[in-house]
């Protein structure tokens, strides 16, 4: 039997609707997420990987107009187009099927509810068969699982510390046994320490549970701790996809390059880092070819007049590029 | 006083109230910045790194005197500006600068960029207006804004993030300041902006003369822009020295733990675990023992009795506030 992957996106596009125009937050995305694999998209702010995420999972603001592409998730029971359906239907699908760990979760939990309650309530509205004391036995197990101790969830979110706050919300994540977790940002405002707990946590449940992951962050180090393949965006699109060893030690891509060296580090030897010249393109009005041209060392005619398309150049190895970085200017 | 410093910071104290009892009587004390010492060299930069409520920023803004001490002194060049009013603390702000993290907040939307970077001109009574116009236009040149005449009349929400901070730097040099104080100047700003304005002021420094007091709670980047690092923890100092002997030869336990908690931005390369326990803890009214006791894997008896311990220098100019740290190296 051919088991497909736990979810394909094919050619995704997104655009927010404004009085300017349309702002083109996600146009073209495609990639496909297995079972127990992670998957890290790294990109500028501004960029669409939190639009994705939000497409992904139909949570987009009124404005948020989708324009076409397909999302197959399939959880063993054969491929659903989530795209397609229609939003009752849909509902089964958010948060049993795909849950998220929003941005700044730290504040996404209701400060007037106890922390257990809350959890209890997702619970409870996926699964309403079962009952007050199964739901309670559900998140004591769920705090054990992240890291808290059960005694904690009578209590309020300003009890708990900011690590603690962000275990919680992973609780939440995972409280309707979903088969991919999106993380947005899951450790930025969080102290290296605790991030560390917090990344070495996910990573944990991710393997026990055989989960599939959609890490979402700015953070390249942080990416590169999480991921076993990156997808690297720039202004709305992907410009290269790999196996994470791959994008950070023989990036194709001039930006996923240029991000990759200008990224401070406290290990090996001190170098010069790596400016990009400019900054990202406004997306209401991106240029035309390819979107990095402007700010591009490679650029030639040709980049800035036809768009590149999003190619396998080697097995797992996606790249949009016309004048790629040779394969022998090996980053050490 | 040794005129190598350009800056020296000695026992520094900076308690906030924590609550008012009856009356109005505070009964207990944020000890934000408690007993600290240093000093930063001409031309130096001096990284102060910690997590978040440290005291990191508290310190760099008692230096720049936009907090009064609770105690402690400060000399620039060798002289105490702590007791300095009137026109030679107006004399001091001229010489001692501050760059805040985010550039959406501490420019002033109703005015313009010129009217921002020309307003410290204005209150030191400094040029005439064409004057001044040069004066700015040179500035923009230098922090990379050009051509300057674009720039100069509009408004900060027309700037990108890198672009405003570009102007928090100029304005911050239109007096010609020899010390700086830089508040995670980059921290909000993205990853392919960020190298841009870390090697502007790396330039700016050897330009204009200057030190800086670069504080940040990223230690990659403390690594890219400074000379010397100190490391803060719970109002403390723990550990202070020459970047690359910090980062190869990290003493202290807490210093130990925050580096294995750095993520590399390498996906072969293997962190261990730190060794620390719990979470940062508030730092009201704090026991006087050492304030990294509750978390220290190190930790013994003598430890819980003794006072918080002094910075000694274990090795040339590599300073640590941890007894057992010291007693190994004796031993």
């Amino acid at each position: 039997m051919i088991t497909l992957p736990l979810l394909s996106v094919n050619d995704l596009v997104m655009y927010y609707k404004t009085k300017m125009g349309y702002v083109r937050a996600v146009d073209g995305i495609s990639f496909t997420l297995d079972r127990g694999e992670s998957l890290g998209i790294v990109g500028e702010s501004g960029c669409g990987k939190t639009s994705i995420s939000m497409t992904l999972l139909r949570l987009l603001p009124e404005n948020g107009e989708f324009q076409r592409g397909h999302v197959y998730f399939d959880d063993g029971s054969g491929p659903v187009d989530l795209i397609g359906l229609p939003e009752h239907e849909m509902r089964k699908y958010r948060w049993k099927g795909i849950s998220m760990v929003f941005q700044a979760a730290m504040n996404s939990l209701n400060p007037v509810y106890t922390v257990g309650d809350q959890i209890m309530e997702a619970i409870l509205n996926h699964y309403p068969d079962t009952s007050f004391d199964e739901a309670r036995a559900k998140v004591a197990e769920l705090f054990k699982l992240v890291g808290l101790d059960p005694k904690r969830m009578d209590q309020y979110p300003h009890q708990y510390s900011g690590g603690m706050k962000q275990r919680a919300v992973i609780a939440l994540a995972l409280s309707c046994d979903p088969k991919i977790i999106i993380a947005d940002e899951p450790t930025t405002a969080l102290d290296v320490i605790v991030q560390d707990r917090i990344l070495k946590e996910m990573k944990r449940i991710q393997r026990k549970l055989n989960m599939g992951m959609i890490y979402i962050s700015h953070d390249i180090a942080v990416i590169a701790e999480v991921s076993d393949k990156i997808a690297v965006m720039y202004a709305g699109k992907f410009v290269e996809l790999a196996d994470s060893v791959t994008i950070f030690k023989r990036p194709r891509h001039p930006y996923t390059f240029g991000l990759m060296s200008s990224f401070p580090s406290i290990t090996g030897e001190k170098k010069k880092l790596f400016t990009i010249p400019g900054e990202p393109p406004n997306l209401l009005n991106p240029p035309p070819g390819c979107r990095f041209a402007p700010r591009c060392p490679n650029a030639t005619k040709k980049c800035s007049e036809e768009e590149p398309n999003f190619i396998e150049i080697e097995p797992g190895h996606f790249l949009a590029c016309w004048n790629p970085i040779k394969q022998e200017g090996e980053r050490a | 006083m040794n005129g190598e410093y350009i800056l020296e910071v000695r026992n520094l104290k900076k308690y906030f109230p924590a609550d008012r009892g009856l009356f109005g009587r505070v009964r207990h004390f944020v000890h934000a910045v408690d007993e600290v010492s240093f000093e930063i060299k001409h031309g130096e930069s001096l990284g102060l790194v910690g997590e978040s409520g440290c005291g990191k920023t508290t310190t760099g803004k008692v230096i720049v005197k936009l907090e009064e001490p609770t105690s402690g002194e400060l000399f620039l060049s060798g002289e105490n500006v702590g007791k300095y009013v009137g026109p030679r603390k107006r004399d001091y702000h001229r010489k001692v600068q501050m760059i805040f993290q985010d550039p959406y907040e501490s420019l002033n939307p109703r005015m313009t960029i010129f009217d921002i970077i020309a307003e410290p001109l204005n209150i030191h009574g400094i040029g005439n207006l064409k004057e001044r116009e040069e004066r700015v236009a040179d500035l923009l040149q230098e922090v990379g804004l050009t051509p300057p005449s674009s720039f100069m009349w509009r408004y900060p929400h027309e700037l990108s993030g890198g672009q405003r901070q570009r102007v928090a730097i100029a304005r911050a040099l239109v007096l010609n300041p020899t010390f700086v104080v830089a508040d995670e100047p980059t921290s909000m700003l993205d990853v392919s902006i960020r190298t841009g304005i870390m090697d502007l002021m790396m330039e700016l420094r050897q330009a204009h003369d200057m030190s800086y007091l670069y504080i940040t709670h990223d230690l990659a980047v403390a690594r890219y822009m400074c000379e010397r690092i100190a490391v803060m923890y719970l109002g403390k100092i723990v550990e202070i020295s020459e970047t690359e002997e910090l980062l190869s030869n990290p003493l202290h336990p807490y210093t130990r733990a925050l580096l294995t908690a750095v993520p590399v931005p390498d996906p072969e390369f293997s962190r261990g675990e730190p060794e620390i326990m719990g979470s940062v803890t508030k730092p009201i009214d704090p026991p006087p023992r050492c304030r990294f006791y509750d978390r220290c894997p190190i930790r013994t008896k003598d430890c819980e009795t003794s006072d918080h311990p002094p910075l000694v220098e274990i090795l040339p100019g590599h300073f640590v506030a941890c007894y057992e740290v010291e007693k190994r190296k004796q031993g």
